[in-house]
């Protein structure tokens, strides 16, 4: 067998380990919220989030991968089938390794910023400073400030809104009810919209854009008042008023949230593989491949399974944490994380699904709808995020300069 | 600490603040008991009952302790700071006015209060009772309004504020009445000094009490 299939496993391996640790530990992002608010058990949540992360990551998430592959690191370096192939795996290699370091040592890293500072130390290696695209770089680090104030502006925004016209009303219950199909329609439009632009599924529907928003927004109408009459029927517990309400309603957040994280996660377990894939396949890798979507399926899987295997410790210590989050307070999380991630994977931006779900609780958190939340974790967070990129990158350059000595 | 996630959330002050309210209330009773048993003839309990206090006091103490602690920089809470430990200021002080007065009365028990001034005590105790009871029930409403920010919660809480300053008004009432009579008895002037300052500070845990729901009025205002 070749050295470059070797490398080929090398890079499943590491794909799925990456893969793994992203449902690991992001699997929180997703679920806690409603597992604290005891909307859904630990079992359903690591079902559903499972599932969910699998077909987000199947027929959302191809359109990120693209990006981070090719938008930061020009593609001159890939001419050199064997650098590049180097480069990709040290540039896994690297990424998983701070992410493990970091997750012994308990440090709040992002799988996202390891990745792409992994890819930048490796186009640095392999062609120099120049090869890096630092004004798509600037933008990717911008959209790590945008993604989370985003999310704390829709959070903010969506828990004032259900103050005013559901909780404070005489009869929060009615109301609740009433406007469910509002809050049902919303979460369905941006995910029926994010399903079909840029996407295979979309592309083979092969919608005009303003035909996509209709049907978008016509499944969100149909599925709001679909919605309603179901809760209509379900819910008899009128002594929680509203929360009952968006105890049902958050579910549907919940699984949008996982939906979203496969999306966008995807890509920061399986680009650097999708980059070696097709070099070992090809010999070649042009300026537009697509990732294939079995690449897609692995990653997927991979997350899945760290959500199956570790997901169940990480959903106690929520259990026991979050027990201050009601039902009204999870939606507007859910709803603020996913539409910021849905919307930054969309616009090829690799955002943090943890720092949107983060900015969201801050958000419901100033609109005074959480008794305490520490806001200090932001400035953690920031200096990690700090260090990431270039110990990421200067890992990457290492493993690079070790493996071209092995197998050069 | 990985999971920034989780991290986030924290233990919620309001917690401590019911456990002190809880705190404040239990004391109440025992409070009642020491002075009844003071005005009453051959009285052997008060010591423990004041002991007692002192105990309650300094657990409540510790839980105040505990809040200021435990609130790092960068906490996001749906009132200010400074209110909240305003506001746990002013219910740590009820139960210090409360201790005061056990204090107060263990200096000279002696010749004890004078039989014209039992009723009246009796009645001032009484008073000043009931808004240490109310204290927790006003922290639970509130948590209750923060939770569901409800209109008619709201109310609930402001009701409590306002029943807070009728008794503290009544209260008031009835320790000027008290001084009013102490001056006019026919005693010596060291056991009127000693009735006065008691009635005041009884009187003070009704304040206390009504600057407690005054800040809270503050910290639910929208």
């Amino acid at each position: 067998m070749a050295p470059e299939y070797y490398i080929l496993i090398i890079g499943y391996v590491f794909g799925f380990y990456m893969a793994w640790n992203i449902g690991a530990n992001d699997v929180a992002n997703a679920m806690a919220t409603s597992v604290g608010a005891k909307a859904i058990t630990i079992r359903q949540a690591i079902f559903l989030a499972g599932v969910l992360n699998l077909l987000g990551a199947m027929f959302i998430g191809s359109h990120v991968t693209d990006t981070i592959r090719k938008g930061i690191v020009s593609t001159e370096i890939l001419s050199d089938p064997h650098m590049a192939l180097i480069g990709a795996l040290s540039a896994l290699l690297a990424a998983a390794l701070w992410v493990s370091f970091s997750t012994l040592m308990a440090l709040p890293v992002s799988t996202t910023h390891s990745i792409v500072g992994a890819m930048i130390g490796f186009g640095i290696m392999a062609g120099g400073f120049s090869v890096i695209n630092w004004g798509k770089f600037g933008a990717v680090v911008l959209s790590w400030i945008i993604s989370p104030l985003f999310s704390i502006i829709i959070a903010y925004v969506m828990f004032k809104f259900i103050v005013l016209v559901v909780l404070s009303r005489k009869d929060p219950f009615s109301w609740a009810l009433k406007l469910s199909p509002f809050f049902i329609g919303l979460t369905v439009f941006v995910v029926v919209l994010s399903f079909l632009f840029k996407t295979p599924l979309g592309t083979s529907l092969a919608l005009e854009s303003w035909a996509a928003l209709v049907a978008a927004a016509l499944m969100a109408v149909f599925s709001g008042f679909a919605g309603m009459y179901v809760l209509k029927n379900v819910v008899k517990n009128k002594k929680d008023g509203a929360e009952a309400i968006f105890k049902y309603i958050q579910v549907g957040t919940a699984c949008y949230v996982a939906l979203a994280q496969g999306a966008n996660d995807v890509a920061n377990a399986i680009g650097p593989l999708a980059v070696i894939y097709f070099l070992v396949k090809t010999g070649t890798v042009g300026a537009k491949v697509p990732v294939p979507g079995f690449l897609l399926v692995f990653g997927g899987i991979g997350i899945a399974c760290g959500i199956a295997m570790a997901g169940h410790r990480v959903m106690d210590t929520m259990g026991r944490k979050i027990t201050l989050l009601s039902n009204t307070r999870g939606f507007s999380v859910e709803f603020a994380a996913a539409t910021t991630v849905l919307v930054a994977s969309k616009m090829g931006l690799p955002v943090s699904t943890t720092h949107a779900a983060v900015g969201g609780v801050l958000g419901v958190g100033l609109a005074r709808g959480i008794e305490a939340v520490n806001f200090s974790i932001v400035f953690r967070i920031m200096l990690y995020w700090l260090l990431t990129v270039p110990v990421a990158a200067l890992t990457s350059m290492l493993i690079f300069k070790i493996l071209q000595l092995f197998i050069l | 600490m990985r999971i920034p996630f989780i991290s986030m959330f924290m233990t919620s002050p309001f917690e401590g603040l019911q456990e002190h309210a809880e705190k404040v209330k239990e004391c109440a009773w025992t409070f009642q008991q020491a002075v009844e048993c003071h005005i009453a003839d051959r009285c052997i309990r008060f010591e423990d009952f004041r002991a007692e206090i002192i105990a309650m006091e300094s657990q409540a103490d510790a839980i105040k302790r505990r809040i200021r602690g435990h609130i790092p920089m960068g906490t996001v809470m749906p009132v200010a700071k400074f209110q909240l430990f305003l506001y746990l200021r002013e219910q740590d002080s009820v139960l210090d006015a409360v201790e005061d007065v056990l204090d107060w009365i263990s200096y000279r028990t002696d010749p004890g209060i004078p039989q014209e001034l039992e009723k009246d005590f009796l009645q001032l105790v009484d008073v000043v009772i009931d808004p240490i009871d109310e204290l927790s029930e006003m922290v639970k409403a509130a948590r209750e309004y923060f939770k569901s920010y409800s209109e008619s919660q709201r109310v609930v809480v402001k009701e409590i504020i306002r029943k807070l300053r009728r008794q503290e008004h009544e209260a008031d009432k009835i320790e000027d009445m008290v001084k009013r009579k102490a001056f006019n008895l026919k005693t010596d002037p060291v056991t009127v000094f000693h009735m006065v300052r008691l009635a005041e500070i009884i009187g003070s845990v009704a304040d206390h009490a009504e600057n407690a729901g005054d800040v809270m009025r503050a910290m639910i205002a929208k």
